[in-house]
């Protein structure tokens, strides 16, 4: 295993070396990717269309609009847009660093230890994703109000970690079993503690399943609606999602700020996920050196 | 096995603690100096937070304070697609608002929740008469109409003169036929938005052409009447010529048909007067395109329209408190205050003064002289409990399956709780 | 003494470690998911009217009330199709999607980019994107079809293009946009696992002189299992619990003829409470039994010892 990991990185650099060639298969395989791409960007891309469509427009049976007008994205911004902006980035943020402290060290014990409870601990988890979060929407709000974290951040950062924990744990348990107890132990031979090991050794390896948690934990949270909606009434305290949701209302639909708002909700994520990216990637290739 | 036992322990712990603890927090709104904070909890009418009721209600409670510094009205307010969800989660934690404003739940007042409304306002006959029994029990008024509203005919003038029609439907067959020439045209003839948004109000509007409703005359449910069944084999018709858009049971007021007659698409529908607001923000149409009639019905016009109230409720307090709420309410239902709140969504006011006020506006004024003339929805528990639920989901089916089966069904539902 | 006292504390260490490690995560999911829960189920077995006031103990009448809705068979075998169908048809295109873009071409990276809007965007605005697309006059997808040539006429009363207004074109449309938004997190985790495999493996297969289909048929895809297994059970739960595309689209209609289990229980909810807590618990019950087969069939536990 590791005689064969040392050779991996080599034979890559090799490969790499060589001059790219435009092979009939690089091109199909290029065309072919794109066209998937463009697919996947289309109703987004509908979306911003739609923003931008002048509003005696809206409705009309065109690809496009005659012109532009990009005033529902200027006008936005008037209403507050911004503090939920900020709401859903605490929340999120939040939320993904209360689900990595909690289920790395779950994670990392069950991967590493043999102990009683082990598998009814990783099935209760399993369980926790099979629940609904509307059909436990009185519960929570029960629960939540009791303790006085309605209208909260706070309230909605443990809601979300709550709900995307087992997400985390079963992933991040997968690449710490995944990663040979060996190094930890020969770490700890040279004198450094189980958490030094923990956190010099395997934390680094595991990375790509740590980023992998971090991306899917953000996303279901910047994402979530249902829980917010019972959980605030404050428009300053209301995440994003739940400032758009009110474009639908109850007797007109502001589509043209409904769409803007969208577009600019996913935005963050877009650009979280660029700029991690390349780790990932990079993560996962050092993820086959074992 | 003894760890399970111990998670098991701490479960029912939390959840005892839970429930238990919950209910209200202690604190009343009652400082010892005299100070009083009243929860408001609202519906928001407004479409995105630049025109939500959240500012509206901030602003009247806010000049509320000025004139009674002891006084602070702490508001929120929730959208209306989400209203019952989260109200009913909220009421059913016992988490009870000192005011409610939005849906009437007699239930609250049969429970003995409620304040009657002699106790919290100076003139509890301000409302419009026509909606007092409707916020009634046993005869003791609880709610007060805060904004109503009365449906009619739109029609847009421009798709008329392009399918060559001159006038605008008085009966079911003229309806009919300028339905076909305005189908051939390229527009909706008629939108029928019978999916689950508001489909009991587009129903109720053609059962009272043909004399028929909800209930018969001896406030007994009579859902699959002859003349009800009659009506949607009616409707099916329509349907099946292609007179409407295709598919009514998923077609819903706001999202589909308001919107497509803001643009232009659709030849006539029934509406309320918040439609005008939603022409006026898409700027397709102008006033003068379009206008409302009242609404077609076997043999002529509806004499008596379908009004629709929400309501102002009070949940019980100390005495203290219902003072505080008595003044605030004479305050936030005064001429000027309904009178904003009616130009600001295109409703109309819920006292008979404010309404007075509107009668000869050049939009509203129509909608406000039907109002004292019109017929209502059931006031029973049974109605919003169990039947509209059922309405809103099903009727839409009747037009395209078997009306008799389908009002059959909901008249057993109806019947059988009962 | 001294030795005895450490083996006591260490053995001690030993049996509260476990709680010492998996302690947060324990506390978080029995507040957050076990509590409400616990109230769900509490509530399941209550007779509770319909704004919410406690009248006592209902026994079982509430799920007698949920078997006895006359829809429930046709939502359940709806259910059953619905997952099937999502989870197969998004498996079957990720495999395809991560092979392709495991291989190395220009501007790989902003395809990937591409890839993920679904997964960043909300399910609900999505949901909400396609039903404009879907409007029958001037929705996107109907004025391109009509374009092509696939539809015949598109308009506010064209019935062809109505396509969420007919329950089986609506359903098939709304699993069309759940594969949509399931595929972007697959194609990842397969990616991921696509790149776990050390090339060298491909190299021997190539000079035995293996096609490229059979090494990956004989290679790749029994070493992608554990990713797939994975993959294949987080979509089943996700996509059985799955709401807001549904609810957006079509809420269920006409009728209840496009609801799945977790959308009646929201119809439920309107008139009765205590019913769709129920139907909640029979929910749960389903998903139970859906995994159950899923693991059964994919022989999960030799793959983990």
């Amino acid at each position: 295993m590791t005689a064969q990991a040392l050779d991996a990185p080599a034979g890559r650099r090799a490969r790499r070396r060589r001059p790219i060639r435009f092979s009939t298969k690089k091109l199909v395989c290029a065309v072919l990717a794109y066209i998937v791409a463009l697919i996947f960007l289309v109703p987004y891309a509908e979306m911003v269309v739609a923003a931008a469509r002048p509003k005696d427009q809206l409705t009309d049976p065109t690809i496009l609009p005659s012109h532009f007008d990009w005033s529902n994205f200027k006008t936005l911004w008037s209403t507050g847009l911004g503090r939920n902006l900020q709401v859903s980035l605490e929340v999120a943020g939040g939320a993904t660093l209360l689900v990595l402290l909690v289920a790395l060290p779950a994670a990392y014990y069950t991967a590493r230890q043999q102990f009683r409870g082990r598998t009814a601990f990783l099935l209760l988890v399993l369980v926790t994703q099979m629940f609904q979060p509307t059909a436990m929407l009185v519960g929570i709000y029960k629960e939540f109000s009791s303790f006085g974290l309605t209208d909260s951040v706070f309230g909605l950062i443990l809601v979300n970690a709550g709900f995307n924990m087992a997400f985390a744990t079963w992933i991040l348990n997968a690449y710490f079993s995944s990663i040979p107890v060996e190094l930890e132990e020969a770490a700890m031979v040279d004198g450094t503690g189980r958490l030094g090991a923990l956190l010099r050794i395997t934390l680094p390896l595991a990375w790509p399943g740590v980023v992998t948690a971090l991306i899917f934990t953000f996303i279901s949270a910047w994402n979530e609606l249902v829980i917010a909606l019972i959980l605030t009434t404050t428009p300053s305290k209301q995440p994003l999602t739940v400032a758009l949701d009110s474009y639908i209302g109850g007797y007109q639909i502001d589509w043209g700020h409904l769409f803007a708002a969208s577009a600019i909700a996913t935005i963050p994520v877009i650009v979280l996920f660029a700029a991690i990216e390349r780790k990932v990637v990079g993560g996962l290739t050092a993820g086959s050196i074992k | 096995m003894k760890r399970s036992f111990v998670a098991s322990a701490a479960i029912c712990a939390v959840a005892g603690l839970v429930l238990s603890g919950c209910g209200s927090s202690g604190n009343n709104g009652e400082a010892a100096n005299g100070d009083i904070t009243l929860t408001f909890l609202g519906a928001d009418y407004g479409t995105g937070p630049a025109d939500s009721s959240t500012a509206y209600w901030q602003k009247v409670a806010a000049d509320f304070h000025k004139a009674n510094p002891k006084i602070t009205v702490k508001v929120s307010t929730i959208n209306w697609n989400d209203y019952d969800t989260k109200v009913k989660t909220q009421l059913q934690n016992k988490d009870y608002p000192d005011i409610l404003q939005g849906e009437f739940f007699p239930q609250y007042a049969t429970d003995h929740l409620l304040a009657p409304l002699s106790d919290v306002m100076t003139n509890p006959d301000a409302g419009l008469a026509v909606f007092k029994d409707g916020f009634s029990v046993g005869g003791v008024q609880y709610g007060i109409p805060f904004d109503t509203s009365a449906r009619a005919l739109f029609y847009n003038k421009l798709a008329f003169t392009d399918a060559g029609i001159t006038n605008p439907p008085t009966t079911w067959d003229e309806l009919k036929t300028d339905a076909g020439k305005l189908k051939a045209k390229g527009y909706i003839g008629y939108a029928l938005p019978l999916g689950p948004e508001e489909a009991q109000a587009e129903s109720y509007l053609w059962m009272l052409g043909n004399g028929g409703g909800w209930q018969n005359s001896s406030g007994k449910y009579a859902i699959n009447s002859a003349e009800n069944i009659e009506t949607f084999q009616f409707l099916k018709g329509l349907v099946d010529a292609g007179d409407t858009e295709p598919n009514p049971a998923t077609y819903d007021r706001t999202a589909d048909s308001a919107t497509a007659f803001a643009q232009g698409k659709v030849g006539m529908e029934s509406n309320g007067p918040f439609l005008t607001a939603t022409i006026a923000a898409a700027g397709k149409l102008t006033t003068s395109d379009y206008a409302a009639v009242p609404m077609p019905g076997k043999t002529g016009p509806l004499t008596q329209t379908l009004g629709v109230a929400d309501a102002l409720q009070v949940f019980k307090g100390s005495a203290t408190k219902l003072a505080a709420v008595k003044k605030f309410l004479d305050f936030a239902l005064n001429d000027d205050n309904q009178l904003a709140w009616a130009k600001k969504y295109a409703l109309l006011p819920g006292t008979q003064s404010a309404a007075a006020k509107l009668e000869n506006d050049p939009i509203l004024g129509a909608f406000v002289k039907a109002l004292p003339n019109t017929v209502l929805y059931p006031s029973d528990s049974n109605w919003t409990a169990t039947v509209l639920p059922a309405i809103k989901k099903s009727i839409g089916t009747a037009v395209t399956g078997d009306p008799s089966k389908v009002l059959g069904q909901l008249q057993d539902l109806a019947t059988s709780g009962s | 003494m001294a030795e005895t006292v450490t083996a006591r504390t260490f053995s001690r260490r030993r049996s509260l470690a476990p709680l010492l490690w998996l302690g947060p995560a324990l506390v978080l999911i029995l507040l957050v998911v076990l509590t409400p829960v616990f109230i769900m189920l509490r509530t399941a077995f209550r007779n509770i009217d319909a704004i919410g006031f406690d009248h006592g103990w209902a026994g079982w009448r509430n799920f007698r009330q949920v078997f006895h809705e006359p829809d429930l068979h046709a939502v359940l075998l709806r259910t059953v199709w619905w997952v099937v169908a999502v989870v197969v048809i998004t498996m079957v295109f990720s495999l395809a999607l991560a092979a392709l873009f495991n291989q190395t071409f220009p501007g790989r990276r902003v395809a990937r980019w591409a890839l993920i809007a679904p997964w960043a965007a909300s399910v609900f605005m999505t949901a909400v994107v396609f039903r404009w697309m879907l409007q029958p006059g001037s929705g996107l997808i109907n004025v391109l079809m009509h374009r092509f040539g696939l539809l015949d006429k598109i308009g506010d009363n064209a019935s062809h293009a109505d396509w969420l207004g007919r329950p089986e074109a609506a359903f098939w449309w709304m699993i069309a946009v759940a594969v949509f938004v399931s595929i972007p997190f697959t194609t990842y985790a397969l990616l991921a696992g696509l790149q776990t495999i050390p090339p060298e493996v491909y190299e021997a297969a190539r000079v035995d002189g293996s096609s490229t289909m059979r090494s990956y048929v004989s290679i790749t895809l029994p070493l992608l299992r554990p990713a797939l297994t994975v993959a294949t059970l987080i979509n089943i739960m996700n996509v059985f619990n799955s709401f807001p595309i549904i609810w957006e689209m079509t809420r269920g209609g006409p009728g209840d003829q496009t609801a799945t289990t977790t959308v009646f229980m929201y119809q439920i909810k309107a008139q009765s409470i205590p019913e769709a807590a129920a139907m909640s618990v029979v929910n749960f019950g389903f998903v139970i039994v859906i995994v159950l087969v899923f693991l059964k069939a994919s022989r999960w536990k030799e793959q983990v010892s």
